[in-house]
């Protein structure tokens, strides 16, 4: 599930980020699941000398816990364990579905933003969570009032088959 | 969001309660106009914004590395 910078960007803060966190779920099946969609995109470790050897697959995924790789496509960040929450299900019993580029997904909560940006109390943590807590009163404060904030449907992907494999957990 | 929300949105952040988050928010020097908006886009445009803003950061260093011409 999306977790950190995008997770904030999507629950509507404007602050800047360049990677994608995700936290996925350690079951072996899982596992060999990312490995096999992410494998297409090259992932290699980032901020390492190019010439050090890395195997991306399921037996690496299972041997470390987090992340922090280079891709085709962009930076991402794989999270095995959540500083302040914890492991996959902890983090998806603070998650909620939002409808992104067509497709349910499972996104961290502005509760569990806030937690692990206190947990985790880095400078660049510190400086997100004023925008994240107040996001959150905002959220509290306008439902107290007149319900929750409603956005503008977007229509899913109906044929999902060819891009994603089922069942998923990330 | 409909009118009401907005309405009040605004009002929140134009006034936000002595001691609320809203408050130490923007005593922090958090934009939050910047969220009034934000909150007025569905989660994908959200990201979209965001892409490409990280698209227009990176045309400016790319610029930054380019000798100017004459």
């Amino acid at each position: 599930m999306v977790i950190g910078g995008v997770a904030a960007s999507a629950h509507g803060s404007a602050h800047l980020t360049y990677d994608l966190d995700i936290c996925y779920d350690r079951a072996r099946d899982n596992i060999e699941r990312l490995a096999k969609a992410l494998g297409p995109y090259h992932p290699r470790l980032r901020g390492v000398p190019d010439d050090l050897p890395f195997c991306f697959d399921a037996t690496t995924i299972a041997r470390g816990m987090n992340f922090t790789l280079t891709t085709d496509v962009g930076d991402i960040d794989m999270f095995g364990e959540v500083v302040g929450i914890g492991g996959y299900k902890d983090v998806k019993a603070l998650s909620i579905t939002e409808v992104l580029f067509g497709d349910d997904c499972a996104v961290l909560s502005l509760e569990g933003l806030i937690r692990s940006k206190r947990a985790a109390a880095r400078p660049k943590d510190l400086l997100i969570l004023p925008e994240i807590e107040a996001l959150r009163a905002i959220e509290t404060q306008v439902k107290r009032q007149s319900g929750p904030i409603e956005v503008r449907n977007e229509d899913r992907v109906k044929d999902k088959q060819s891009e994603h494999e089922p069942g998923n957990n990330l | 969001m409909d009118k009401t929300q907005r309405d009040e949105l605004i009002r929140l952040i134009a006034s936000p309660a002595a001691g609320s988050k809203i408050a130490a928010a923007k005593d922090f020097g958090i934009d939050l106009t910047l969220l009034v908006r934000r909150l007025e886009l569905t989660p994908t445009e959200r990201l979209q914004e965001l892409a490409a803003a990280q698209a227009f950061v990176q045309k400016l260093r790319a610029a930054k590395k380019t000798p100017a011409h004459e």
